[in-house]
């Protein structure tokens, strides 16, 4: 199998799994429990917390360990949000946003009375700058923008954005890590509020983290025993904890030589597509090499997409067809793609594992797919 | 409990005639087939006008409900027993009525078995008289809250209070086998249900276009067969591959005409598969008026194909209608899951809803179909849907 649809899920590291059950079999106690076994296993849970500090460079962050990013956006976004909203109920984000950002965001307009500002991105698919100094006010409380697009791989400047956020406003900034965790390098120590998510980087699923700059304060989504400072109340998983730390530190290592061979796989990609008359590349240039996006002007996506899942070749295509009617991608309408190419995308994403090979196989059959199929 | 059987009453089975004890043992054949997959114990007693379930230790609601599923039965009663002796009766009665809290009642009494030397009536007055004297109940024949029905027969006495629904129609297999078209909409299985509930086994063939078609698809259709094998407990279905068909008719035939020749070429496949597998007839989820291909004069392009008659038990429903039905039957979630199925590709902007017979033959004339039709056939692969072959898939 040639698996291409990283941005979905990741194939988990052997190591880590064994790790799993090394971990959950001989130290799974709860580790808030005060006997000799529940110490053994915080140990572990202290260890993981430091480890993931150490491999991003933090030293003010509280690391709250907690399941998928999809609960870190919700967490961070809302927790903020409801805890602080005597001081203003404004907010921010972009309009690419991925959707546990933007619904938590409509939630607190339509059931808690925020105002919502949702700023367009431009044609790179990042923000203005220039927006943002205007959209912030005496009233904002929190921003939150993306670091690296999970549809179209598009990078947003963080360091100018935290810089005029924290210059300009007293709001905290966001950033959805979900997809730059382990894939560029951001200035982690700007961002009040970040995340992680374990499946993307090789760990397990049901792993995630929320990163809190100290003091900063959040109203817990759950009510429970205060677990996780008081911000995720249920008995913390210390073998996922653990897994998660260790994916971490596996994935930011040689960094910038992962980067570029990533970068040489997306630029044979980029190179062989931008020729075929079939395809118009939606990945701006500047993008991340490790999604690409681009989408078929004539064929369905969906079509493509299974016949190349039957020659044993998985990747994603953003539409969906629902109930026989297509189902665009917001993220390429925000771009200014019509309806029928929004319609029509696909998206291949790549893991360090990923060879040139493979990417060569794929072009081929894909050439061979779009030849063959009628539209 | 002092209920030991359930009654199973017949509906149309009464005017069978002479078949009717063919139709009434094929009946206790589907029971006892239906009943041996999920209960312990149970066994039958076929007569000539019911057949009688024996529940041993079995919870009489869940088998009352297995039951309701079987076509071929008009009604059920839970019933006790007992021998043919009045004051037997009498006192069988005041039981049962003694387990439930009511104000009134009505006994009716039904003298099967002439010999028996109390009439109707006298039995009825008998049985009241009981509970009269032995309980505060009063007697109210226009509106009881209890009625104690009492069928006395050959072989002992039955009683009984209340009557529950069956699926109606004739049992699973007494109409003879069918080839049903079945593409993963909210059509076809209904239309299935109505069939099989007529007696009739239905037998599916599928149409797969791959890569057009995702294999969601026939995860889909093997789920919706799977909730069909309630009424019938193993269902057949054929997947045919169709792409090549597809393509041929993409590449020779005009836009307009497609959606009518496909349907011609389904028509074709599924009459030659209904002859090899012994089915006298074709079916489809075909609704007059819903689509362009289902307008009479498409259908009567379509339909020239073949001589086999084409059962559409849904040609005068509306979609509203056929909903109801596939939420009963709880197919209806499963069909709107999102998939497209071979009706749905190539789906031409401006179908013919009036096709010319004329033109639609020309069109065919550009493309060998008899040998795609052979070779499709071929590879045409064949699965056994039934809930323990299900569960196999899931272990």
């Amino acid at each position: 199998m040639i698996y291409l649809d990283n941005a979905a899920t990741t194939k988990p590291d052997r190591e880590l799994l064994d790790v799993f059950t090394k971990i959950e079999s001989e130290f799974f106690a709860n580790p808030q429990s005060a006997h000799r076994a529940g110490l053994s296993a915080e140990r572990y849970l202290v260890k993981a917390r430091d480890m993931i500090a150490d491999a991003l460079h933090l030293d003010n962050h509280r690391v709250v360990f907690l399941s998928s990013a999809t609960e870190a956006n919700n967490l961070a976004i809302k927790g903020y949000a409801l805890k602080h909203q005597n001081r203003g109920k404004h907010i921010i984000a972009s309009n690419i946003e991925h959707p546990s950002v933007l619904e938590a965001f409509y939630q607190l307009r339509d059931h808690f009375g925020f105002e919502i500002t949702i700023l367009n991105v431009n044609r790179q698919g990042q923000i203005r700058l220039d927006d943002l100094r205007h959209a912030l006010k005496a009233t904002t409380i929190l921003v939150s923008i993306m670091a690296l697009n999970n549809e179209i791989g598009s990078l947003n400047p963080i360091s100018e954005i935290a810089e005029i956020v924290h210059s300009a406003s007293k709001a905290v900034l966001h950033v959805d890590t979900t997809q730059a965790i382990g894939k560029i390098v951001l200035p982690f120590g700007d961002i009040d509020l970040f995340v992680i998510s374990g499946h993307k980087i090789n760990g397990l699923k049901g792993s995630g983290a929320l990163l809190v700059k100290k003091p900063i304060d959040l109203l817990p989504l759950l009510s429970g025993g205060n677990q996780e400072y008081g911000l995720r109340s249920s008995t913390v998983s210390v073998a996922l904890a653990y897994t998660l730390a260790l994916a971490v530190k596996k994935i930011t290592k040689d960094l910038p030589a992962k980067v570029a061979h990533i970068a040489q796989l997306n630029s044979y990609l980029r190179s062989s597509l931008s020729l075929d008359e079939e395809v118009v590349i939606n990945s701006p240039e500047k993008a991340s090499p490790y999604i690409f996006n681009c989408s078929l002007k004539s064929k369905k996506a969906s079509v493509v997409v299974e016949a190349l899942s039957n020659e044993d070749i998985m990747i994603s295509s953003s539409s969906a067809c629902h109930a026989k009617a297509q189902k665009t991608s917001y993220v390429l309408k925000a771009l200014g793609r019509d309806e029928a190419l929004s319609a029509n995308a696909l998206r291949i994403s790549f893991d360090n594992g990923s060879t040139i090979d493979e990417v060569a196989t794929f072009l081929a059959r894909l050439d061979e797919i779009i030849k063959r199929i009628r539209s | 409990m002092t209920f030991d059987r359930i009654m199973v009453r017949f509906g149309e089975l009464s005017t069978k005639g002479r078949n009717k004890m063919d139709f009434v043992r094929l009946l206790a054949t589907n029971i006892r087939k239906k009943l041996a997959d999920a209960f312990d114990g149970i066994t039958l007693e076929t007569r000539y006008d019911h057949i009688y379930v024996v529940l041993g230790s079995n919870p009489p609601e869940s088998v009352i409900a297995a039951l309701q599923d079987i076509s071929g039965i008009n009604s059920l009663s839970l019933v006790k027993k007992t021998a043919k002796d009045i004051d037997v009766i009498a006192a069988a009665a005041l039981e049962i009525v003694r387990e439930r809290t009511a104000e009134t009642f009505k006994v009716k009494a039904k003298r099967g078995d002439k010999t028996f030397p109390i009439i109707s009536d006298d039995i009825n007055r008998i049985v009241a008289d009981e509970i009269l004297a032995n309980t505060t109940l009063t007697v109210d024949v226009k509106n009881p809250d209890l009625i104690i029905g009492i069928e006395v027969r050959e072989e002992g006495a039955y009683l009984f209070l209340d009557t529950f629904k069956g699926a109606g129609g004739y049992p699973l297999g007494s109409g003879g086998k069918v080839m049903m078209m079945i593409s993963g909409g909210i059509d076809s299985p209904v239309a299935s249900y109505l069939l099989m509930k007529r007696g009739m086994i239905v037998e599916c063939i599928h149409f797969a276009s791959p890569p057009y078609t995702s294999e969601g698809v026939i995860e889909k259709v093997r789920d919706l067969l799977l909730s069909l094998t309630h009424y019938q407990t193993t269902i057949r279905l054929h997947i045919v591959p169709f792409t090549k068909i597809q393509e041929a008719i993409f590449d020779h035939v005009d836009e307009s005409y497609a959606v009518t020749v496909m349907r011609r070429m389904m028509y074709r496949i599924s009459a030659k598969l209904a002859v090899k597998k012994r089915c006298q007839a074709i079916a489809t989820g075909e609704s007059v008026g819903q689509v362009a291909s289902q307008t009479l004069k498409s259908m009567r392009v379509i339909n020239e194909v073949t001589s086999l008659p084409v059962l559409r038990p849904l040609i005068t429903y509306d979609k509203s209608e056929i909903i109801k039905i596939a939420r009963l039957i709880k197919t209806y979630e499963i069909s709107i899951r999102p998939f497209e199925d071979c009706c749905t590709i190539f789906r031409p902007r401006h179908p013919k809803t009036k096709p010319n017979f004329q033109a639609t033959l020309e069109m065919e004339k550009g493309i060998d179909f008899e040998a795609l039709i052979i070779e499709a056939l071929e590879n045409a692969e064949m699965t056994l849907i039934s809930r323990q072959n299900a569960e196999v898939i899931a272990r």
